[in-house]
């Protein structure tokens, strides 16, 4: 099956070659049968790189440490879960998975579009076709094949690394991938349009949804990321600016942005250019990820040093498509001039205008910090590393501009408000955003950046939830339905506009759970069994944590064979302002195969709050079991992962097929037939 | 062996499949078809669903009289440019003309929900169907707020009526 693998990969070099090829003759000169073939090999690449896929994984599960990248990221021991996910565990492994999610997502596209579109189909093909043969040449010839094989077969392999195995690293890199490699698609489409000249609307037309799509599945990769980071980096925090989470960061932000500018280009006309460049943009840096992740470029906790040629190649086949996209662009600028001018400043195209120039600007800021290590090391031939400090800095008072215009821009007047529209619709989310502001200054909270942040929280979700309850209420009144139907028909109506609301809304949940890390407590105390320690939370809950014993765990001992892992687990029991609430297991690893530990932490979660217990020295000399703990009490931590839930299921309310809809008549609404077209206006 | 017997057959059937079109001359289609996008249908979509919003926005008091009858002259005119040729005569996708007709019959709903005096002119809380009275204020119903001045404002919109049939 291995040796089958690596066939399918070698066959499906020339099958890509030939299918970019034909497609854009095919494209070019018109001629049918060049297009169906090149459309042909989208579907057959497919094939072959789940062969190749299927291959590496077989490799995996029948423990053949004669592939190096096996022998590297797997062992005997390991489940067979994790086996699996070997696939994307390595830079090697992942470059084929990425391959393989980006030729499923052309198959699709070319598949649903046979008999639509079909003026853009042959370039879109091609360019797919393109960065599928670019990303197989590098499988073959840049020394980073997963079916390479050493001279020899090792007894066992060297280990999966032990933060690697964990459920949430079997979810959260595929999902990230699916958002990736989902935004070729919109990228093809782009380029399509700029190639044959067809610049209106229709290629953001065809590609709106391939783009939530892939914003959707950025998003809940990136949360599923954060949440790996919570339970198995053991230090209790979700987020550290570590260059490859800002990497993932980068095409989400994009993305965002471009969310938003394409509503101006559809409903006025305008940004054109500006569409195009982010489109480019985030597809240029969804590949800076994807070769960012393990690339070892860059130290993180994510990269275990493997080549730099890779990362070369990768960065030269950007600045090409750059160049050529750029040039694209230019050729195209007479057809990519604006119908319309921004009338006000006062008004939601200027708004998301705003949203969009912000969120560059955090992209900037971020892709300057990631960087930065780079170009002193260039420069200066020292590396410095900048913190969360200055993420911190830059990020938070723009992020709080950003949640601000979340609330703005959905309801400040398309072309221009006037003063009465802005009366009208902020007095009273200002007022609970005011109101919010003073109830927490009553009770003592002091931190301005947290201050700040609930109290713009209130007032976005005010307005959300205040257009939710005057468009149902209105629906309700003009159809005669009730509340619930209401609601529904309102949303079947316009998807895009409500499912955002709800994004919108998760944001802010999100928002307000990060902003809680301002009244994090910490205790650190050595116990030994049946000591305890208390811990006191921002929101006045005391927590005492009982130490009961410590337990010695060797699972899965098999002969002459070292174990997977050792570990030792503490017992706890917690009471929560005396009562007995949960018992956790916090638990401290060593993993001998590959000579590393981690710690396994232990969470107790309730509506408003976590308390975290991190095992943090297991004392194994003295034989008295004691061990160092350290608790954290992190209220609204639970909110983000909340937020992060309700923000997927607007995206999946905006994703969702619109379907027609009836039009129901009103209950007092007189025998009438549609308007005529020419009375509507 | 097996290994390299199944990727010669692998191979060789991927050929086939792959040049089968170029020999036999079979091609897919490469121009627009007939139910392709239809620019000036997707831009009548996006000026009624403009107009549509405008609507739900007067009846849910984001915007008072006055910004609504500006707004509307100003839409309905860009609808009505968009609107040029007709659906009958112009659009040739059925789906986005589908989608064009529902918006047209919503507005119209909607605008007969406002014209009827669902809507109260004073407070503009909307009001049960068959109400006649506000059930907020008071005020009776059924006299159409700013009549005379949406009026004005179409006339400057172009001299077409803005507004439904039957007014």
């Amino acid at each position: 099956m291995t040796i089958l693998g690596e066939i399918a990969l070698w066959i499906a070099l020339p099958v890509a070659l030939w299918g970019t090829v034909l497609s854009f003759v095919g494209g070019r000169s018109g001629r049918s049968e060049l297009v169906l073939s090149g459309e042909r090999t989208v579907y057959v690449l497919t094939l072959l790189i789940l062969l190749a896929s299927l291959g590496i994984i077989a490799a995996f599960v029948g423990n053949r440490y004669e592939y190096s990248y096996v022998a590297n990221y797997s062992n005997r021991e390991l489940d067979t879960y994790f086996k699996v996910a070997g696939l994307w565990a390595g830079q090697r492994g992942s470059l084929v998975f990425w391959t393989l999610l980006l030729s499923v997502f052309s198959t699709i596209a070319v598949f649903i579009n046979r008999a639509r579109n079909r003026e853009f189909m042959p370039y879109v093909s091609g360019t797919l076709l393109g960065i599928l043969a670019f990303l197989i040449v590098v499988l073959l010839f840049a020394d980073v094949s997963p079916f390479e094989r050493m001279g020899f077969t090792p007894e066992n392999g060297r280990g999966l690394n032990p933060q690697l195995q964990n459920p949430w690293m079997t979810i959260h890199p595929p999902t990230l991938y699916l958002g990736f490699t989902a935004f070729a698609v919109p990228f093809a489409f782009a380029i399509s349009a700029l190639l044959s000249g067809r610049l209106d609307s229709r290629w953001i037309a065809i590609t709106r949804r391939w783009i939530l799509l892939s914003w959707f599945f950025l998003t809940i990769g990136i949360i599923f990321g954060m949440r790996w980071a919570y339970e198995e980096l053991g230090w209790g925090g979700y987020w550290f600016w570590d260059p490859v989470e800002n990497a993932s960061l980068l095409p989400w932000l994009t993305a965002t942005a471009f969310l938003h500018s394409i509503q101006i280009q559809e409903n006025r006309g305008m940004l054109k250019v500006w569409n195009m460049a982010l489109v480019v943009i985030t597809f240029l840096l969804t590949l800076f990820a994807t070769f960012l992740t393990r690339s070892g470029l860059i130290e993180s906790v994510h990269s275990f040093a493997e080549n730099l040629t890779i990362a070369y190649i990768f960065l030269g086949f950007m600045g090409a498509l750059a160049a050529f996209s750029l040039l694209l662009i230019v050729h195209r600028l007479p057809l990519l001039r604006s119908e319309n001018q921004i009338q006000s400043f006062l008004s939601r195209e200027s708004a998301f205008l705003f949203n969009n120039l912000l969120l560059i600007g955090v992209t900037f800021a971020v892709a300057w910090g990631t960087l930065f290590p780079l170009i002193t090391e260039g420069f200066f031939g020292e590396t410095i590393n900048v913190g969360p400090p200055f993420y911190n800095r830059v990020n938070i008072p723009i992020g709080l501009i950003l949640l601000a215009l979340m609330g703005i821009g959905p309801v400040i007047a398309w072309r221009r408000a006037s003063p009465r529209n802005l009366r009208r619709n902020f007095v009273v989310p200002l007022l609970a955003g005011a109101v919010t502001l003073a109830l927490l200054l009553l009770t003592g909270v002091r931190h301005t950046m947290a201050l700040t942040t609930f109290a713009i929280s209130a007032f976005v979700m005010a307005i959300v939830v205040r257009e939710f309850w005057k468009g149902t209420k209105a629906r309700a009144r003009i159809a005669g339905e009730g509340p619930f139907n209401a609601l529904r028909s309102l949303v079947r109506r316009n998807r895009r506009r409500w499912g955002g609301y709800v994004v919108h809304a998760g944001v802010v949940v999100v928002f307000t759970g990060l902003a809680g890390a301002a009244f994090d407590e910490i205790v650190e105390q050595e116990l030994a069994p049946g000591e305890a320690m208390t811990i006191r939370s921002a929101f006045g809950n005391e927590y005492r944590l009982v130490y009961e014993s410590l337990s010695h765990s060797r699972p899965r001992v098999a002969e002459n064979v070292a174990e997977n892992d050792w570990r030792w687990t503490a017992l706890m029991t917690v009471y929560r302002n005396g009562e007995r609430v949960d018992i956790v297991r916090p638990e401290r690893r060593i993993y001998p195969v590959m000579e590393q530990q981690s710690t396994e932490v232990g969470i107790v979660t309730t509506a408003f709050e976590d308390l975290y217990v991190i095992p943090k020295e297991v004392d194994l000399n003295s034989g008295e079991d004691r061990v160092l703990f350290e608790a954290k009490a992190l209220p609204l931590v639970p909110w983000i992962w909340c937020g992060g839930l309700v923000v997927a299921i607007g995206a999946i309310v905006g994703l969702w097929p619109a379907g027609t809809v009836p039009v129901r008549a009103t209950v007092r609404r007189k025998a009438r037939g549609p308007l005529p077209a020419g009375a509507v206006g | 062996m097996t290994a390299l017997i199944g990727g010669i057959l692998l191979a060789a059937g991927v050929m086939l499949y792959v040049l089968e079109p170029v020999f036999s001359g079979r091609g897919a289609p490469v121009y627009a078809g007939e139910d392709d996008y239809d620019e000036g249908a997707a831009r009548r979509r996006v000026a009624l669903t403009a107009l549509r919003d405008l609507e739900y926005d007067r009846m849910t008091g984001k915007l008072d009289g006055k910004d609504y009858e500006l707004l509307k002259g100003e839409l309905s005119r860009d609808a009505l440019r968009q609107l040029g040729p007709g659906p009958e005569e112009g659009g040739s996708d059925p789906g986005v003309d589908r989608a064009s007709r529902q918006l047209e019959e919503e507005i119209a709903q909607l605008r007969d929900a406002l014209r009827e005096g669902l809507q109260c002119a004073r407070c503009e809380h909307v009001n049960r169907g068959g109400a006649r009275f506000c059930g907020h204020c008071g005020k009776a119903l059924g006299s159409p707020p700013d009549l005379a001045e949406g009026a004005a404002a179409t006339a400057a919109a172009g001299g077409m009526p803005v507004d439904g049939p039957g007014r």
